[in-house]
This record gives structure tokens, C-alpha cells and sequence, in this order.
């Protein structure tokens, strides 16, 4: 009894210290969102055990990290919190541009404004946030914002907005042709009272927003491409629409937190995920765009070629959008709170 | 007297329909979600036809097995330790007048009072400001403590309830505190014990706000999984993985109630 007792305590001591020998690495991650068969397939090719650990918001991320946990190889970051977190000097300058691959990624992801001539970090996935529509129920012009916020009679109370502060406001923005991350209060006054005359018609604030399209309960929405590919797979009346007064882009990359206990692992994955075949899984498995030339090549019948992923070719470009000042977030927190209490 | 009011409680309009609607209330959503565990499609809430493909992913999925077997051995450990712990409080602190009682009583619920995110904040300070790297141990240690009260409550309540002239009828019969204690004192606590381990169990298992905050490298929870699935939407598998541990709790449940009744009887 003894013994087994002294045997469990050996296991679970064990387990809380990882091994930090070579052959580890070390992942921070959203859940589901690094396919397994890619993490099999860099385990054989470099001999390493790799480990995933999922946080639910780049807030909880930059939390952690912050507060000193170290541990972590590889971390995926949010366009705007690379950004920060180059400036916050968190992350290591790995050199992605000197590596072998890196002749793989597309022009268009190279000089990026959260990291211009990518030193810190290598692309992962790409979406962007625009909206998904019903197009058995909604008939005339769908490509712009009128459709969330000025809806035809049928649209009234069948209109669902993501929960999330950002993403709700700049669509605001968007329709009344002010600019983003404003810090002027007349301009967020204006938002306000935009987002409050819509409210009537919302039927709910929230980000899980397949099941309500599917279901019908909500017939236009706001939306990730790729979620809104799932949702139209499921019902194929589901459009995803690139309103003409623009939209938000958004991309994930792959970055090196300071610290990092295995330097040469993590920039071997980086590397490795920067061949077209590899990247290409990544689509396959979370449905995002990767950023890297001939991973369409590899890519799953109907996904690369998909409206969702392709937008058409008078589509506005989508806008990214940096972190905004401490001001304009202020604005933004008093709107978000008025408009939901 | 106690009994004749019971009595008249059950026998109360209504009793029968409120008791129903609680009972819907608290089991219908469990019983929705092991139902979509079995649904062909993507979706949580549109029925496409019935199919294991979710438990089969489960069974393929390594992460959220390694999510599910954390989660799992930190609470099984957590429960343990703030039960045995709790179980030497109570015997010290129950039916024993000393100074500084209330206080020890203060500091050993405190959990229960103080704001969870409060209590996360802080000890992911503390870890950090002694230098503990954040990982398994952490988590573990942060669930024992927040566990204590869980297990603390039923066990002191069990104490009180119990004759103490038991204890004492074992003394003038020339047992020892040992014999009194292991022979009278501990069988009697035993239902005590299982409801005060079971409770610290599921609050651990279900923990997610400490948890994410002091979890390091290669300490990811069954509910941070889930959190952190949200991005890229949920499908059923989560319905499966967690009704694979509904079965488990509920046959552990089980067992620990044919123990206890076993208890009772001898």
C-alpha cells in the first residue's frame, strides 16, 4: 500500500515536471485548432514528443505570459497581439525570413504591419469577419451592411451579432463611414445610437452563430469565413457575403515566446510549417485560408476554391486593424456596456 | 415531531409537480447533451441522424484524451488530499473550544466566500513571485486548497450530528484514542467522508477559472479544452468526451452509495 502510494506520487511528481530534455516541444494554442496528423507527422520527422495546451482568448494568452509562466515553444498570436507583444519585447526574433521556407509564404503576408519583413513571426491561418446570409429569406442587394443594419421587414428580429466588442463596433463603423480605432466621442455617440436603433431587431449577441443559422432562427448574421463554410455545408441556402463597405482580416501566426525552452525545436516547426504540404493541413483541418503558396495544391476538393476562402474578384481587400489606443478601447468598453445592459 | 412535518411537506399542493419540474430542470439538459453525443452532423442542436463518429473521434483525439486524463487525475488527487486534510480539521476544530476557533474556521472557508477569479489571480501571483514554474503541481495545489471547504463541511457536519457519548462509552471501556478512533469515530464518519470527497471531486473537475490561470505547459483541463474549442466552434464530440465522464462519475456515485449503505447496516 505503502509502495503504491510512493509509486502514484513518483507518477504525478513526474508528470508535473515535463521533461525539458531535447525531444519536447511545447504548444499554446486555440482547442482544436492544430490537426493531429500534422502533429504525428513532425513527431517522426524530428523525433520530438509534442504537447498542446489550449486558451480561450488572446487576453488569457498575454495574461499568462506576462505574469512570467514561461514553458512554451511555440504560441499563437492574433495579428494586433504579435504587435504587442514585439513591442512588449515577449517574443524571440527567430529570423523567419532567413529560413529555408520561407520562399513558400505568398507576397501578400511578407510585409505585414505587425511585423514588417517578418523577423518574429511565420503565418499559420487567415479569415476574415464579414457576414453570413440566409439568401432563401433574404432577397435584393446582400453585399452590403444595409442587411444588418437598415434589414428589409422580414430581416427584424432574425439578425444575430457576434459578442465580441471589436468586431461589432468597426462593422458600425464600417456603415457609417468613420474611421476605426476612433477616439472621437461624437463619432461613438453616432455608433451608439446606430447599434441601438439595430438592437430592436437583434435576436441575439453571439459568437456560436452556426446552430442559430441553421436552424433558422437567425437569418443574416455576422460571421467567420470558415465557420460560415461549416454552417453552409449543413445548409446550403447559407451564403458568406463580403459587404462593399469592407470587412475585417484577421491572421494567426506562429510565434517564439522568450524563453522558450527549446529554441532550435520550435524554429525547426516554424520551418516545417511553412511547407506547402504542411500548411495545407492546417487548412484542411480548421477550414482557414494558410498564407502559403502551393498548399492549394494539397488542399481538400472544394476548399481552396470555396467562396469563403476565395473572395470574389470585386470584393473589397479586407481591412486589418491594429491594436487600438487606450481612448478609443475606453469608447469602445462605455458603448459595449451601454449596449448590452 | 420532526417527521410529522415532513410528512405534512410531501403531502403539501403541488409538492408533486415542483419536485417534477426540478427535476426535468436539472436532468433535461444532461440528458440533451448525451443525445447529441449520438448525432451524425456537426451540430449541437440539428438532428442529422444517429452515429458513433464522435466517440470514434474521441477515441483519436489525443488532446482532448490527455485534457480528459488531467483533468481526471487532479481531481481524483485534489479530492484525496483536501478530504484526509479536512478530515484532521474537523476532528481538531469540532466539539473542541480553543482560542483562535473562529479564525481557523474563517481561514479554512475562505475559498467559499473570497471571488474565484480573486482567488486565481492570486495564486498565479504567488506561484510566480516564489518561482514555481506553472504547471501540473500548480493546478494541483490550487484545487487541494480550493477543495478543503468542499470536503471540510459534510465531514464537520457528520461530526456534530454524531453521539458524542460514543467516544466516550469507547474510553471507559479501556479503548485507546487510536482503537476509539478507528473502531467508533471513522466508520460512523464514513458517509460523511464520501459525500465530502465527492463533492471536492466534481468542483475540481469542473474548475476552469483557477485552473487556466495557474495551468503551465502540458497541464491543459478538460474544461480549458472545451473553452479553447469555442474559436473554431463545438461540435458533438464535446457532448461525447463528456458524457464518457458522466458514465464515470455516475458509476462512481453509485459505488460510493452501495459503500455507504454498506456502512450504515453493519
Amino acid at each position: 500500500m505503502k509502495l503504491r502510494a510512493i509509486l502514484l506520487t513518483t507518477a504525478v511528481l513526474g508528470w508535473a515536471v515535463p521533461a525539458l530534455a531535447e525531444g519536447d516541444l511545447f504548444i499554446y494554442t486555440w482547442g482544436e485548432y492544430t490537426p493531429p496528423d500534422l502533429v504525428t507527422k513532425f513527431e517522426k520527422e524530428f523525433d520530438v514528443k509534442v504537447h498542446i495546451d489550449t486558451f480561450d482568448s488572446m487576453e488569457t494568452m498575454l495574461a499568462k505570459l506576462r505574469s512570467g509562466a514561461g514553458g512554451y515553444d511555440i504560441v499563437v498570436a492574433g495579428d494586433a497581439t504579435v504587435q504587442v507583444m514585439i513591442a512588449e519585447d515577449m517574443i524571440e526574433k527567430i529570423d523567419v525570413n532567413a529560413m529555408p521556407n520561407y520562399a513558400n509564404v505568398d507576397d501578400k503576408w511578407k510585409d505585414v504591419y505587425w511585423d514588417a519583413g517578418r523577423s518574429y513571426s511565420a503565418p499559420w491561418a487567415w479569415g476574415s469577419t464579414a457576414l453570413i446570409v440566409d439568401t432563401a429569406q433574404v432577397t435584393g442587394d446582400i453585399n452590403t451592411l444595409d442587411v444588418l443594419f437598415n434589414p428589409a421587414e422580414n430581416v427584424k428580429g432574425k439578425i444575430n451579432m457576434l459578442r465580441d466588442v471589436n468586431d461589432v463596433i468597426n462593422m458600425a463603423q464600417r456603415y457609417l463611414g468613420v474611421p476605426r480605432c476612433n477616439e472621437s466621442p461624437e463619432d461613438m455617440k453616432k455608433v451608439l445610437e446606430l447599434l441601438q436603433t439595430q438592437k430592436e431587431w437583434v435576436k441575439s449577441y453571439n459568437s456560436e452563430f452556426k446552430e442559430p443559422m441553421v436552424s433558422g432562427e437567425a437569418i443574416v448574421s455576422m460571421g467567420w469565413n470558415g465557420y460560415s463554410m461549416r454552417a453552409r455545408e449543413e445548409k446550403p441556402t447559407l451564403a458568406y457575403v463580403y459587404p462593399k463597405e469592407g470587412y475585417t482580416g484577421w491572421m494567426d501566426n506562429l510565434t517564439v515566446p522568450k524563453g522558450a525552452p527549446d529554441l532550435d525545436n520550435a524554429k525547426a516547426f516554424v520551418n516545417f510549417m511553412m511547407a506547402p504540404e504542411n500548411a495545407a493541413m492546417v487548412s484542411n483541418y480548421a477550414r482557414y485560408s494558410n498564407g502559403i503558396k502551393g498548399s492549394e495544391a494539397f488542399m481538400d476538393a472544394g476548399l481552396s476554391d470555396a467562396p469563403e476562402l476565395t473572395p470574389p474578384a470585386d470584393a473589397p481587400a479586407p481591412e486589418f486593424i491594429p491594436t487600438c489606443s487606450p481612448e478609443s478601447v475606453k469608447l469602445y468598453d462605455r458603448v459595449w456596456t451601454k449596449l448590452l445592459n | 415531531m420532526s417527521n410529522a412535518r415532513l410528512k405534512d411537506l410531501r403531502a403539501f399542493t403541488g409538492f408533486g409537480s415542483v419536485a417534477a419540474g426540478c427535476v426535468i430542470f436539472l436532468y433535461a439538459p444532461i440528458l440533451f447533451l448525451t443525445v447529441y453525443s449520438f448525432n451524425d452532423g456537426r451540430s449541437v442542436s440539428q438532428w442529422s441522424g444517429a452515429s458513433l463518429r464522435w466517440y470514434a473521434k474521441v477515441l483519436h483525439n489525443s488532446d482532448i484524451q490527455a485534457a480528459a486524463v488531467n483533468s481526471l487525475i487532479i481531481a481524483t488527487v485534489a479530492a484525496t488530499v483536501a478530504t484526509v486534510l479536512a478530515l484532521g480539521a474537523a476532528l481538531a476544530m469540532t466539539n473542541n473550544r480553543f482560542r483562535g476557533e473562529e479564525a481557523a474556521y474563517a481561514t479554512i472557508t475562505l475559498p467559499l466566500m473570497v471571488p474565484e477569479i480573486v482567488t486565481a489571480v492570486a495564486s498565479l501571483v504567488f506561484f510566480v513571485s516564489v518561482g514555481f514554474s506553472l504547471g501540473f503541481t500548480t493546478i494541483l495545489l490550487a484545487h487541494i486548497v480550493f477543495c478543503i471547504p468542499f470536503a471540510y463541511l459534510p465531514i464537520r457536519a457528520r461530526l456534530e450530528g454524531m453521539d458524542a457519548t460514543l467516544r466516550s462509552a469507547a474510553a471507559d471501556l479501556y479503548a485507546s484514542r487510536r482503537q476509539a478512533f478507528t473502531k467508533i469515530t471513522l466508520p460512523l464518519l464514513v458517509p460523511g467522508l464520501v459525500s465530502g470527497w465527492l463533492l471536492a471531486f466534481i468542483i475540481s473537475l469542473d474548475d476552469f477559472i483557477i485552473s487556466s490561470m495557474v495551468a503551465g505547459p502540458g497541464s491543459t483541463t478538460l474544461p480549458m479544452h472545451i473553452y479553447g474549442m469555442l474559436r473554431l466552434g463545438i461540435t458533438p464530440e464535446v457532448n461525447a468526451i463528456s458524457s464518457l465522464m458522466l458514465i464515470g462519475s455516475t458509476l462512481l456515485v453509485i459505488v460510493a452509495g452501495v459503500l455507504n449503505r454498506g456502512g450504515k447496516t453493519t
